[in-house]
């Protein structure tokens, strides 16, 4: 399967009078922009706002970051299963709008957490204060179940970032990347002489507001899969997860997955890409001995010599991450897992909370415990009311002056797992 | 917690979803519980259903907390 990108490098966002590019400036209209998000019965009050990079800005409690990506050429269109019909994407031509993002905010359930600061401290923990980011929240209306509440702000987001993706279709991209993967059978004659690598891709899937879709299909009832890595560029993997914000993948995270980015950079040159193992988080130790069990035989299946495993949260799905690694080793295949830590805000606990001797090559993307305070902004964009009681703030967290002391765990993608990030740590 | 009680001189079982963790810490009775949401119940269940399954994983833990045991030992 083979993916042309092209990236469309944005200056600038604006509004104006039709949604078009100028230039390389975006501009949208916000009514049309309404129009397109609108519909849904369980939502009202949609409001859109923008951010840029450097300004005074809180965006908090963010639901999810997304791409707008618009298929150019191939079969399908972008977010199958949840917005376009459930084609097999990841063929033919995308195009991505780069250094814009769309941003859902607004609580959904109980205490929520995710901060992004455009400037300041913080700024530099997330990635999406480099963006400029198109921020959407919403109303839910009375008497709304919150699994209703998640999945129409999930399908607003998408809604979104599939409509500005609209104004990069016709346009000639910066830049066009191929990146293209065959059946094992060709692939595993195609370099012969190279080690086979794959990579297994572990999704949070541990109910509302932890959860991860697959084509429309709610991960946690999958039993892992094999997928071309071009199908997740498409936005076949979305998220519905946002709690302890610093370590769980947006779908952002999802389309420009760094792992996958490298390993095709390496593909051919010192190793051989083979592919992508979807696999799940659960809460029952039945369900986690399963996906495990049938992860490790996806790896011998495709002939892989070894494996990069990327964890999404932490705490329970430490075990999902060992036990992944313990058994595809086992197998005889070399593992590299990629986590981050929960270390205590001093750093000097055990930063997972499983371990095996097995797991003996390990990337983190640093301590979700370290406490940080982001200075005051000027302008919020959503709400401060549950700093104090999301996960990583406590009594007192939120300041009078609106400064924020937090653990950086609140923080959109601070420590997140598949490297999308700068934070990592040397051993000494 | 289960460790410091045991060093106190008290057999302690640890009921817990996720066994192998148990086992890294060093538990030393393990009884596999329900769910991490919900280890000693099941909202899926009728109330009389649910009232059956956690009388009989106190009983098991009740059990397990007579049972001599030479190591970490998880009862099923």
């Amino acid at each position: 399967m083979k993916l042309e990108l092209g990236k469309v490098f944005i200056e600038d966002v604006q509004f104006g009078e039709s949604t078009h590019l100028d230039g390389r400036i975006l501009v949208i209209d916000h009514a049309e922009l309404l129009e397109a998000v609108s519909g849904d019965e369980h939502l009202w009050k949609i409001r859109v706002d923008l951010a840029h990079p450097g300004e005074s800005v809180r965006i908090t409690p963010v639901k999810d970051v997304i791409e707008p990506r618009v298929k150019v050429k191939g079969h399908g269109g972008i977010f199958p299963g949840m917005l376009s019909k459930v084609d097999t994407v990841g063929n033919g031509r995308t195009h991505a709008m780069k250094n814009v993002a769309v941003v859902t905010a607004g609580k959904v359930v109980g205490f929520q957490e995710g901060i992004i600061d455009m400037s300041g401290i913080g700024a530099d923990y997330t990635p999406f204060s480099k963006t400029h980011n198109v921020v959407i929240t919403a109303e839910p209306k009375a008497g709304i179940k919150p699994h209703d509440h998640e999945a129409a702000l999930r399908t607003l987001g998408l809604k979104a970032a599939a409509y500005l993706g609209q104004a990069v279709k016709d346009v000639e991209p910066d830049e066009i990347k191929t990146y293209e993967t065959l059946a094992p059978r060709e692939a595993a004659q195609l370099y012969p002489e190279l080690p086979r690598v794959g990579y297994v891709y572990m999704l949070q899937t541990q109910g509302l507001l932890h959860d991860t879709y697959v084509y429309g299909v709610d991960a946690k009832k999958i039993v892992p899969t094999i997928m071309y890595p071009t199908e997740i560029m498409d936005g076949a993997i979305v998220s519905g997860n946002c709690v302890s914000a610093c370590d769980k993948n947006p779908t952002y995270v999802h389309l420009n997955n760094p792992i996958i980015e490298d390993l095709y950079e390496e593909h051919g040159k010192t190793l051989n890409f083979m592919g992508v193992i979807i696999t799940n988080e659960n809460v029952t130790l039945a369900d986690k001995e399963r996906s495990s069990n049938w992860t490790a035989k996806l790896t011998e299946f495709l002939g892989l010599d070894g494996a990069i495993v990327s964890q999404e949260g932490f705490g329970n799905p430490d075990t999902d991450l060992i036990m992944n690694c313990r058994k595809i080793e086992e197998k005889g295949i070399k593992t590299v897992i990629v986590t981050d830590e929960y270390a205590g805000r001093d750093g000097a606990s055990q930063s997972l909370a499983d371990a095996d001797p097995k797991a003996n090559a390990v990337i983190t993307n640093g301590n979700a415990n370290e406490v940080i305070v982001l200075p005051p902004m000027n302008r919020l964009i959503g709400t401060t009311a549950y700093v104090d009681s999301c996960a990583g703030g406590f009594d007192g967290s939120l300041r009078s002056d609106g400064s924020i002391e937090v653990e950086i765990q609140a923080i959109t993608g601070a420590t997140n797992e598949t490297g999308f990030v700068h934070l990592s740590a040397d051993a000494y | 917690m289960v460790k410091e009680i045991e060093r106190f001189g008290l057999p302690v079982v640890h009921v817990c979803t996720v066994v192998p963790i148990s086992m890294t810490v060093g538990a030393n009775r393990i009884v596999p519980a329900v769910a991490i949401p919900h280890p000693f119940g099941n909202p899926a269940l009728d109330v009389k259903e649910e009232k059956a399954l956690r009388r009989k994983l106190v009983e098991k833990a009740m059990k397990a907390l007579q049972t001599e045991i030479e190591t970490q030992t998880v009862i099923e």
